[in-house]
């Protein structure tokens, strides 16, 4: 570009517009409100996850502000992308606090981890739902850090204890599968993993493909070839499809495959609803629009024209997620504004009520839920769902399995953080 | 007028062979470094901590970067690998209760081991087959890191940055970090500003136009690229461990994947192949034209109650963050340092329209 008389002055008249623009975004901070921030991936790994996931939080927000908000304050929330990417997301976070946020949800596994010294510092309640450290549960060495949801351990866990209700109580000699992507976030469940099969007896044959997952084509051959009595896979994002679809490709019985939470109706659409049937998955929650307080959001949100997204998503998988997660943060701020009703809205504040829910079961939608300030984990329960062809049908009750060992892994982790970390 | 300049300008050797030859050049340096030490002071912390500390150090990793593919003109796609390398080994160095001063050193040393040794491709290929070499560290370190549990830290994967202190100082809170990075910074700046004028700068850039003339004048390609690769993954690991100490504070391996890497390569081309200045304006697109792009979008919807569903208000930014990346290189392909040398060529002479040359 030459530069010239006029480039220049449109130049510099653009820039003092420019100049003109406030670059952060300042809210009017009311004396009753209490501020999430709510950073998430929506463009790079989670995608749709978070998507779906997030106008599950919006709407249970919107349900409850439009109904006066509790105790008299109104949740504000900061939606933004970060990417998962770090500088962005420590950014988000570095706003959030300059805002005064009081809770924090990046749902991101690699965010979650490195803001963990930062929120144990500032004292702001990172909720590291299906993300973040496992060993996070042990709130007396993260305290600031609240997983609230069965972490992957124990879903692995109520999977294996699912296959040995199935098999008749005994798993021994059986052959699991375990398929996972080749992250730490894949491999978290090895330990876990190889600690039952040495004590129900059966063998664990593990099978890592290479991130981001999209050709598994030489790992399912083999994954038949091993004649597993159970596969268990393990991946997030694309690689789910993928793994089905290789599952059912190479004649698997769909009915012995399970996997963790990360299984949706947005998954079974692109795998096809019909060859995906038998497929079972950890339900942390309710699934559907049965549950009331998804049918309050259809009547009073979705119905009034203020949801977050599009109506079909309402009552899936991940909007159910969203709407739980969002329902136990705000049980947290209900049980905080009884303890201390003119607050002031700090992170502790939050945190003591966060870590006083007891039997919260957010009207049927989720099991009972306590959080302790010992155990950030909520309890640990859970059901195995299987998908039918349109939807996730519970095969169990609420259950809880093989939390001894869980949280001997937990408490090994978080020794170790206690001891090197500071 | 405002460079105040006529004519030939120097009459002692000194004066030309200053880094910033002209008075104004030296007062807008002065000026900026003055502003970047007072910042603290000045600004919210948010700016300190979000916006100035990731700017000092992403630039620090695009200088060491540029001297490779700016200087040398062989292009590295692994840079994020190596970057990596250096955190890991300090870290670890640390955690092993090595003073900051020397794990930085190690993290150095280490990196441009394990880089020269990958930069040793560059004997045989050249161009995208270079990319290619550089492109397999990247996917070899990350599998390195990630399948060995001693290094990556145990199933979290996340090590945690032991507290520390650099010539006595301890880095915590929001300043110490920022000023141990921005000496840093200002060291490398000035080794940078400085190394094209050695001998070794230039035939750095005898390699660079061509390797086999270079030769011929009596540059030893095969010494040069090998020195370059060392010299430039010295600075990347140099880099990690400021980033692990000052910023980051726990490292896990996705820190440091091919994501960094192209990042960084797309700063030094934004910013101007060679140009230290272009490095800095590279690294303030690339890493805050998404972040400013997002909120002025949510500034947007808010203010003017825009009812845009979630998912466009976060893609939308993305969309406008290409668009100024394309525009950029369109208007100018040399990088924003050329933007910059610009607009001070017109003000040389300004009030009058054409410069001397």
């Amino acid at each position: 570009m030459s530069l010239t008389r006029r480039n220049m002055l449109t130049g510099a008249a653009i820039a003092a517009l420019a100049a003109n623009l406030p670059l952060r975004v300042a809210f009017a901070q009311g004396a009753k409100t209490i501020r999430f921030a709510l950073p998430m991936d929506y463009t790079k790994v989670y995608t749709f996850v978070t998507s779906e996931y997030a106008q599950g939080q919006q709407d249970y927000i919107s349900l409850i502000n439009g109904r006066g908000g509790i105790g008299g304050y109104t949740i504000v929330t900061d939606v933004s992308d970060h990417a998962n990417d770090q500088p962005r997301a420590i950014e988000a976070y570095e706003r959030a606090k300059a805002q005064g946020a009081v809770l924090i949800d990046p749902l991101s596994t690699p965010v979650a981890r490195a803001l963990t010294p930062r929120a144990l510092e500032d004292k702001i309640n990172m909720v590291t739902a299906f993300s973040g450290r496992s060993d996070a549960a042990d709130g007396t060495v993260f305290p600031y850090v609240l997983p609230l949801s069965p972490n992957y351990w124990t879903q692995t866990g109520l999977i294996i204890d699912f296959f040995k209700q199935q098999d008749g109580g005994s798993l021994k000699d059986k052959t699991i599968c375990f398929v996972h992507i080749d992250t730490p976030f894949g491999k978290e469940p090895l330990p876990i993993l190889e600690k039952l099969a040495e004590k129900e007896g059966f063998k664990l044959q593990a099978f890592p493909y290479t991130p981001p997952g999209n050709d598994q084509s030489a790992i399912w051959p083999q994954v038949r070839r091993a004649r597993p009595d159970w596969v268990m896979f393990w991946g997030a994002g694309v690689g789910q499809t993928v793994a089905l679809t290789e599952a059912i490709r190479n004649g698997l019985d769909m009915t012995r495959v399970s996997g963790s939470v990360w299984v949706s109706e947005s998954d079974m659409d692109v795998v096809g609803r019909d060859q995906a049937k038998g497929v079972l998955k950890v339900e942390p929650c309710a699934s559907g629009r049965d549950p009331k307080l998804i049918q309050e959001i259809l009547k009073e949100v979705v119905a009034a024209g203020k949801g977050a997204g599009p109506e079909a998503k309402v009552g899936t998988a991940y909007y159910n997620y969203g709407v739980m997660l969002t329902a136990i943060m705000l049980e947290g701020v209900r049980r905080a504004v009884e303890i201390a009703p003119d607050g002031p809205v700090t992170g502790p504040w939050l945190n003591a009520g966060l870590t006083s829910i007891t039997n919260y079961t957010a009207e049927g939608l989720i099991p009972p839920v306590t959080v302790t300030p010992e155990d950030h984990q909520g309890g640990g329960m859970g059901r195995i769902a299987r998908w039918n062809g349109s939807a996730f049908e519970p095969q169990t009750d609420w259950f809880s399995a093989n939390q001894d060992l869980v949280w001997e892994e937990i408490r090994k982790y978080s020794a170790e953080f206690a001891k090197t970390g500071k | 007028m405002f460079f105040r300049r006529a004519g030939i300008s120097f009459t002692r050797y000194q004066d030309e062979r200053q880094l910033w030859r002209l008075p104004f050049d030296r007062w807008t340096v002065g000026i900026i470094f003055a502003l970047l030490l007072a910042a603290p002071f000045l600004i919210d912390r948010l700016y300190v901590v979000g916006y100035l500390l990731p700017l000092v150090i992403w630039a620090m990793a695009a200088m060491g970067l540029n001297l490779l593919m700016g200087g040398a003109g062989q292009i590295h796609l692994g840079y994020g690998a190596v970057i990596g390398i250096g955190a890991y080994a300090s870290v670890h160095a640390m955690r092993a209760g090595v003073p900051f001063e020397f794990a930085m050193l190690i993290g150095g040393f280490a990196a441009a081991m394990i880089g020269v040794v990958f930069g040793a491709a560059a004997l045989r290929v050249k161009g995208l087959y270079l990319a290619m070499a550089t492109l397999a560290m990247q996917y070899i370190v990350d599998f390195v890191i990630v399948q060995f549990p001693i290094i990556s830290g145990g199933s979290q994967a996340a090590l945690t940055v032991p507290r520390t202190t650099f010539l006595g100082f301890a880095i915590e809170g929001d300043r110490v970090p920022y000023y141990v990075a921005l000496t840093l910074c200002a060291v490398l700046t000035l080794f940078m500003l400085n190394v094209k004028r050695t001998s070794f700068g230039r035939a750095l850039a005898a390699v660079r136009e061509k390797d086999y003339a270079a030769s011929i004048i009596g540059v030893d390609p095969f010494r040069y690229k090998l020195l370059a690769f060392w010299v430039s993954s010295f600075i990347g690991g140099m880099t990690g461990a400021v980033l692990a100490v000052c910023y980051y504070r726990t490292i896990s391996p996705d820190q440091f994947h091919l994501d960094l890497s192209i990042q960084l390569v797309a700063m030094v081309i934004v910013g101007g192949l060679g140009s230290v200045l272009g490095g800095f304006l590279g690294v303030a697109l690339i890493l805050f034209a998404p972040i400013v792009l997002n909120q002025l979008i949510g500034l947007a919807a808010d203010q003017f109650g825009l009812a845009i569903p979630i998912d466009l208000r976060a893609h939308l930014p993305l969309m406008l963050y290409g668009g100024l990346i394309m525009g950029f290189l369109l208007m100018e392909p040399l990088g924003l340092a050329k933007v910059y040398g610009n607009i001070r060529n017109y003000f040389l002479v300004w009030p009058f329209r054409h410069a001397r040359q």
